[in-house]
């Protein structure tokens, strides 16, 4: 079934808003947020008029449906993600996830020496915290580079770097380049090399059903407000094994069982992982994201948005002076589209295109290492999602013809 | 300066310039102008930590010194042209005063110029910490 994008965006009250200036908002900001449909509000709303209370451990009614829609969430999330509940870890995001396997798994596992193999496309969340095991517990840290000409992952120094590591981490889909990773070949290879692996899919979740189980990798990080859910809430989806493996980095309410002044023990599984009281209401509104997107053929989805990149990119290759980063023509490619113009600095071109309706991001995009492969300091993105229409696109093209005419 | 005026007579043809703009497009036009006409820039070489001005968002970078006559000169850069062209009439504003004149001046030129209700809050933030600095200096350097 063809996707009815006049319906969807229906669904997002936010993409009728004019800007002060009186310009019709064009968001093309997705790679940093997604906007939220109404059911997603209406849900974490509804929470919060109707049965706000604290989770898990109480007896009254309020308790009672607080716990039910949060626990709820949990397996409507985790099977969207194809798992189960006791594989799923509520965190605040991606980068919590990833901090908790550096310092729930990777401390207790890994010693001076050890080897964390990492990508230079990587979003600091995912470089961050590494080097800071390789200060605190002197691993090594190996990056994979880029080819500058394809935009890809080198996968022959990929091979070169495994050997003898014991953790490889690595992005889905880069924020910046827009770039699917061979992510299924790259887990083989490090399970065959006895390494544990970690995909980041915060930026690959919104565009493609990852199916954990199937995946095979150890660890995936998610952030839900990238993929219609709130902000301030994601998952460490965890294989069975390595959660055994894992011990808790944040201590406190919740994850215990019993604390005496001689000490404490844990809960079991997720539970232990979970402290303090749960981002209820946006698990309750991630719930409803990933219900609203159960509707929807993603691969579909994938296709729409990447016929819209794939087009702009190639018009925009046609505007003297614009630069194109990655290759959104790629069919695997998500939809973000990274570039620059020679003369006009990023930071003025974001204004400018601003003052047309039109959101897009510039900066390093948390991904400095790769700036510096690709030799720039910044780079401007315009990042597509579901609701986005060829009209819009077509609109940033002339408009940003436009401005380049009169500004270079 | 005189009690009664808010920017310096020798700003004025600057400020009418940018209020007969049409529209904010316009104003950012002439800013891009502006920053080629920069009467004291500072080139990326000189830019360094200490004269780098935190909240912006783009590098910018302000450095200040009194000149033979007692006036007050500052010299800026940046790798924004919209900055570099707030920059370039702050430069304007302020060059040849005395170093307490500059560390007494509120920026209502960029009001009038109509530029500051043309940034959002974030962005005009950026160019008041740039102001912000240049007076900062100009307190430093006085008497």
């Amino acid at each position: 079934m063809t996707l009815d994008i006049e319906a969807i965006r229906g669904d997002f009250p936010i993409l009728e808003r004019r800007l002060p200036n009186g310009k019709r908002l064009v968001y093309f900001d997705n790679a940093a947020t997604s906007q939220k449909p109404q059911c997603v509000i209406d849900a974490m709303s509804n929470y919060y008029e109707h049965y706000n209370s604290n989770a898990h451990r109480a007896n009254h009614t309020l308790a009672d449906e607080a716990t039910t829609a949060l626990e709820g969430a949990r397996v409507r999330i985790s099977s969207y993600f194809g798992t189960s509940p006791d594989q799923m870890i509520y965190t605040s995001g991606a980068t919590e996830a990833i901090n908790l396997v550096a310092y729930g798994w990777a401390r207790e596992n890994l010693s001076e020496g050890d080897v964390v193999v990492l990508t230079e496309m990587e979003h600091h969340a995912d470089i961050v915290p590494w080097q800071q095991m390789s200060v605190d517990i002197g691993i090594e840290v190996r990056y994979v580079p880029i080819d500058v000409e394809s935009y890809t992952l080198d996968m022959e120094a990929f091979e070169v770097a495994l050997d003898g590591a014991s953790l490889v981490c690595v992005v889905h889909t880069s924020n910046v380049l827009g770039v699917r990773n061979p992510v299924e070949k790259i887990i083989e290879k490090s399970h065959t090399a006895g390494a544990r692996v970690l995909i980041d899919c915060a930026q690959g979740a919104p565009h493609e059903r990852i199916d954990f189980d199937s995946l095979g990798a150890d660890f995936v990080a998610i952030s839900a407000h990238k993929m219609a859910g709130p902000t301030g809430i994601g998952c460490i989806l965890v294989r069975r094994d390595a959660m055994e493996e894992m011990v808790p980095f944040m201590t406190g309410g919740s994850m215990i069982k019993r604390v005496t002044t001689e000490g404490s023990t844990f809960q079991e599984g997720h539970a232990m992982f979970e402290t303090g009281t749960p981002r209820i209401a946006e698990a309750i509104g991630w719930g409803a994201a990933v219900e609203w997107l159960e509707q929807f053929d993603m691969k579909k989805v994938h296709e729409h948005i990447n016929d819209i990149a794939s087009w702009t990119a190639s018009q925009m290759r046609e505007i003297p002076g614009i630069r194109i980063y990655g290759d959104p023509g790629r069919d695997d490619s998500s939809g973000a589209v990274s570039f620059l113009h020679e003369s006009i600095q990023s930071q003025d071109l974001a204004l400018l295109l601003d003052e047309g309706g039109f959101a897009v991001r510039t900066g390093h995009h948390c991904a400095q290492p790769l700036m510096d492969a690709l030799g720039v300091p910044s780079t401007n993105r315009a990042s597509f999602w579901i609701y986005n229409t060829m009209e819009e696109a077509e609109s940033f093209v002339q408009y940003l013809r436009e401005v380049v005419d009169r500004f270079a | 300066m005189e009690e009664d005026r808010l920017w310096p007579q020798h700003l004025d043809e600057v400020v009418e310039e940018f209020q007969a703009c049409f529209d904010s497009m316009e104003r950012y036009e002439l800013l891009f102008e502006y920053a080629k006409r920069n009467p004291s820039p500072l080139p990326p070489e000189e830019w360094d930590d200490d004269n780098q001005v935190h909240g912006c968002q783009s590098r910018a970078h302000v450095t200040s010194f009194v000149d033979e006559q007692g006036g007050f000169q500052m010299r800026g850069g940046a790798d924004a042209q919209i900055v570099q062209g707030l920059m370039s009439v702050t430069a304007m504003a302020v060059n040849g005063m005395s170093p307490e004149e500059v560390a007494d001046m509120e920026p209502a030129y960029a009001e009038a110029m109509g530029i500051q209700s043309s940034l959002t809050p974030s962005r005009a933030n950026g160019f008041l910490n740039m102001f912000k600095r240049v007076r900062e200096d100009a307190s430093k350097l006085s008497g």
